[in-house]
């Protein structure tokens, strides 16, 4: 940390010191806003200019035959929201599909971590392949999985039928879809997990695990008193941002589901694209998006929360 | 030790493994033994389970009859187009971030950080009204400016923590010499951390290679299409050989795969990073 901040004060530059500056040192103190005029002005412009004309949205009635004329009504679209069963459907999909998707994803990503984290022949190999479902793009998974999902010709029925069992409706059921969903989230967000994960746990000090072992404890608890409080704090920072992703993901759900069967795959994100553009209501997919957004803050919160404490706690 | 003997716990290893193979490799797999499939086998008498490589010339047939190599070329424009801005306002971003103090830094880390919240969705209709102003709706030009609001921060983090690795002194004679700071950015320090500027140019690129929603919506040319819209409009419609569809999507793919395997490590110090830092 300290070395960071001497990097960042260095004797000989002039821009650190202009706060004092004077006279000819005036130009040099405009020069750190030269670098960052031109990249903050495009997040400015194509980024946060649409968001907060997104929220704005939200306080209008507008129609997406017409997105510019739009009528003023304050939490009018708010009230409407919080009064529909559906949006309490919509939010709990959400929440349920993040939760789950953080839960199964850093499991099976962490158990991957430690089955990796002992050498054995092929390993680089089979780290490879396992990252196959985190490098493959959204579009490519999602025709490859309605393949394997499909009802009557896909792999998984051909087992089911195999075994004597019934075939599976797998995207086309209600009780069946969001996990099907998960499995396919699960693919894809486990091998971020088991390659942060992965890299923690080769950081972990060698020497405090070999003294436990001479002292006489056995795997588990090295584990538990050496090796997890080490990487604690990533798998914190890990839940959290699969977390905040599963709150933002739209394209493989859409791709798979587009929300359906009965809306039983309908997340905030999915919910917004489809008021938008099959309901035409442009102020009430905004107000599902602002939901949306704020969920997403939270968790955002939460992680910056535990980052502090953490520094906190580290400095003493 | 809780009792196992080793030849049991390293079995157990093994069928751990084999089975974490099985699940992140087979949807691989199986895209590839559709694509070597013939599409009679497929919806009538059963796939196969294996690829038959003597299917490869048939699929290639159907393969060609699609405009993959317009998707791929509109693509690339997408991607390339991406990644060089990305570079360009990241670069900037970076140097700023690690090297000056200034008023306002903490609020531009934080605004960079946000765009990592913010679903893609919730910017689509605004940017969809302000592009048809802009003149950028039904063009690549306009999807490549979409993209990059998602694209810069997380290349301007990466290249933050690698100029914060740098020692200053390297900058420092330049600067005494009375060269322009933007010189000693790109003559100096950028070369420096080349590896760290390949990693965000690999982000970006994919970024703009594999995005969906904003293409989807924003073009309406199929002339214009890249290879993810194109994909998916395969997806419902059957008239199409499943075989080449899955020839398309594995040839779509295969870059993507390659090359993330290839930076995995940094992908993963850039993004935790930018994350921690933010």
């Amino acid at each position: 940390m300290s070395d960071q901040a001497l990097l960042e004060r260095p004797a000989a530059v002039p821009a650190p010191t202009s706060r004092k500056g004077r006279g000819s040192q005036g130009l040099s103190r405009l020069l750190p806003y030269a670098f960052v005029i031109l990249p903050a002005a495009y997040l400015l412009v194509f980024m946060f200019y649409p968001l907060g004309r997104q929220v704005y949205l939200s306080l209008t009635r507008t129609r997406l035959a017409n997105p510019n004329r739009s009528q003023f009504i304050g939490f009018g679209n708010y009230e409407r929201l919080f009064g529909n069963p559906e949006f309490y459907s919509v939010l709990k999909i959400t929440l349920v599909y993040s939760t789950m998707a953080v839960v199964l994803g850093v499991a099976v990503g962490m158990i991957a971590a430690l089955a990796l984290n002992r050498p054995f022949p092929g390993r680089t190999l089979v780290r490879g392949i396992l990252l196959f479902g985190w490098a493959v793009p959204n579009v490519a998974a999602a025709l490859v999985w309605l393949w394997i999902f499909n009802e009557r010709s896909g792999v998984l029925n051909t087992i089911v039928t195999g075994l004597g069992l019934e075939r599976i409706s797998w995207l086309t059921s209600t009780d069946m879809a969001l996990p099907s969903i998960l499995l396919v989230t699960v693919w894809q967000v486990a091998p971020f997990v088991m390659l942060v994960m992965l890299a923690a746990l080769q950081s972990v000090p060698e020497e405090v695990k070999e003294a436990a072992v001479i002292d006489g404890a056995d795997k588990l608890s090295v584990f538990r008193a050496v090796t997890l409080p080490h990487i604690l704090p990533t798998l914190q920072l890990v839940s959290l941002l699969v977390m905040v992703w599963s709150i933002r993901r739209f394209d493989i759900i859409y791709l798979l589901t587009g929300g359906g069967p009965v809306g039983s795959t309908s997340t905030l994100i999915v919910k917004l694209r489809q008021v938008a553009f099959e309901n035409h209501d442009l102020g009430m997919s905004s107000a599902y998006g602002v939901v949306g957004l704020m969920l997403a803050l939270m968790v955002a919160a939460i992680h910056a929360l535990f980052n502090i404490r953490r520094q906190r706690s580290n400095s003493r | 030790m809780t009792g196992f003997p080793k030849s049991v716990t390293r079995l157990l290893h093994a069928v751990l493994v084999l089975a974490l193979v099985i699940f992140g490799g087979f949807p691989i797999y199986w895209m590839a033994t559709t694509a070597l499939s013939l599409n009679s086998e497929l919806y009538n008498t059963g796939q196969v389970p294996w690829p038959q490589l003597g299917n490869l010339p048939a699929m290639l047939a159907d393969l060609v009859q699609l405009p993959l190599m317009r998707w791929l070329v509109n693509t690339g424009i997408i991607a390339v187009g991406t990644t060089l801005l990305s570079l360009v306002l990241g670069a900037l971003a970076g140097y700023a971030l690690s090297r000056f103090r200034f008023h306002g830094k903490g609020p531009l880390g934080f605004l960079m950080f946000m765009t990592q919240v913010v679903p893609e969705a919730l910017i689509l209709v605004p940017l969809y009204a302000m592009f048809i102003t802009l003149g950028l709706l039904n063009s690549l030009l306009g999807l490549v400016i979409a993209n990059v609001g998602f694209s810069l921060p997380v290349a301007a983090f990466i290249i933050k923590g690698a100029i914060d690795a740098v020692p200053y002194e390297i900058e420092e004679s330049a600067a005494v010499d009375g060269c322009p700071r933007i010189s000693v950015l790109t003559m100096i320090v950028l070369p420096i951390i080349a590896p760290s500027l390949a990693a965000a140019a690999v982000i970006s690129f994919f970024a703009g290679w594999n995005e969906y929603l904003f293409a989807a919506t924003f073009l309406r040319d199929r002339e214009l299409w890249p290879a993810s819209v194109g994909l998916a409009s395969f997806i419902g419609q059957y008239e199409t050989p499943l075989s080449a569809v899955m020839g398309a999507a594995l040839i779509f793919s295969l870059p993507a795969v390659v090359f993330f395997l290839l930076i995995q490590r940094k992908i993963v110090a850039g993004i935790t990073a930018g994350a921690v830092k933010g």
